[in-house]
């Protein structure tokens, strides 16, 4: 019979880092590929090779821990370090991008007017649809709390509720916004003023996308009885980065909504 | 080097904050607050605010927004040919080339102009 002296977990060997990179390697080489020669063979092989390395990855990480009870004190505290770190980088990507916002906002060269929005732009309203979309992330940051006190408190219902309502809130906010991307009356290809405002929103709609997916897999572990009042460190990360998500909105409609209009 | 020692000193305590787990958090509160209370019924306080604040305020905004609607005409904005704007530098790597992922033949103009309804 094996044990170890130590908290720690030694993870057992895994392919998923290996398939993870190559998967990688191939969107990107593929999305190249896909740009200047229009196949997208490469590009489909990356994304079914990376989906598949995180369904598995993920899923031996929820085996690990919830079944096999290597998630000890030392180790979690470990994962939330990652987490931490993990959001802390992403704040870096989105600096890049309200960087190149500002940028081209404070100073607006001669070719677009000499003014911002550059001439020629009709903005839209950020007391519309914009709005709304405050209000609904705001909402959704509420009710993940609401989940999380119900998770530490045992109530079974509630936070099935509170969580399920979460996600529709995350799914609403998506919907508004592909709504208004396809009634926006300018383009990605609208010289800097598009470039920067579809990059920016289009990154953060991609992120409200895959924490909306994140909180749906924390409520089918809901659901099948893997958290426990004590220990659901997967919940706690995907509030934390679903919070993430929310503010990020906040300044892009404060920057580039509302100031940019 | 020692600004260097105080600054981690620093930057210790809140990220302390959030690697506790909610075992030690609980375990603290119900050590030192016998009785008290206060933490044990939060999730009711956010259920009620998500339904007093949170939702109501969704609904105003959802209101706000069709009432909005309705006033503002729905006119296409004048084209005018700018060359600082639909820019075509190089195609996109679907359909025709000349159209974005969101176009909306009402709203966005292509580079020569609205589109005609020839179909």
């Amino acid at each position: 019979m094996a044990h170890q002296a130590h908290a720690y977990h030694m993870v057992d060997p895994s392919p998923w880092p290996l398939t993870g990179a190559v998967g990688a390697l191939l969107l990107t080489s593929g999305l190249a590929v896909w740009f200047h020669f229009h196949s997208t063979i490469l590009l489909s092989l990356g994304l079914i090779l990376l989906l598949l390395t995180m369904y598995q990855w993920w899923r031996d990480i929820i085996r690990e821990g919830t079944f096999q009870g290597h998630h000890t004190p030392p180790v979690q505290k470990g994962l939330r370090f990652g987490m931490i770190l993990f959001i802390t980088s992403e704040v870096f990507f989105f600096l890049g991008f309200f960087w190149a916002f500002y940028h081209s906002s404070l100073a607006p060269t001669p070719e677009l007017g000499g003014c911002w929005p550059p001439t020629g732009i009709t903005t839209l309203d950020p007391f519309e649809v914009p709005l709304l979309n405050t209000a609904v992330l705001l909402a959704s940051g509420v009710t993940v709390t609401w989940a999380h006190h119900s998770i530490m408190e045992g109530e079974r219902e509630q936070a099935i509720h509170s969580l399920t309502l979460t996600i529709l809130l995350g799914f609403y906010f998506t919907f508004l916004q592909a709504m208004e991307y396809y009634e926006a009356p300018f383009t990605i290809a609208d010289g800097v003023y598009g470039s920067t405002f579809f990059v920016a929103t289009g990154f953060h709609g991609l992120h409200v996308i895959i924490g909306s997916t994140f909180l749906a897999v924390c409520l089918l572990r809901q659901v099948q009885y893997h958290f426990t009042s004590g220990h659901h460190f997967g919940f706690e990360a995907a509030a934390w980065y679903w919070h993430f998500v929310d503010v990020v909105w906040l300044f892009l409609y404060i920057s580039i909504y509302w100031w940019g209009s | 080097m020692a600004a260097l020692a105080r600054l981690s000193q620093a930057l210790r305590s809140p990220l302390r904050a959030l690697t506790r787990s909610p075992l030690n958090r609980d375990r603290r509160q119900l050590s030192a607050a016998a009785g008290h209370g206060h933490g044990e019924h939060s999730a009711k306080t956010w259920k009620i605010l998500t339904f007093v604040v949170a939702l109501p305020g969704v609904a105003v905004c959802m209101l706000n927004m069709y009432l909005k609607e309705q006033q503002h005409s729905h006119e296409q904005p004048e084209f005018i040919p700018y060359t600082h704007l639909r820019i075509r530098s190089k195609r996109f790597p679907w359909g025709d080339g000349n159209k974005s992922l969101f176009h909306n033949p009402h709203a966005n103009a292509l580079p020569d102009g609205y589109e005609g309804h020839d179909e």
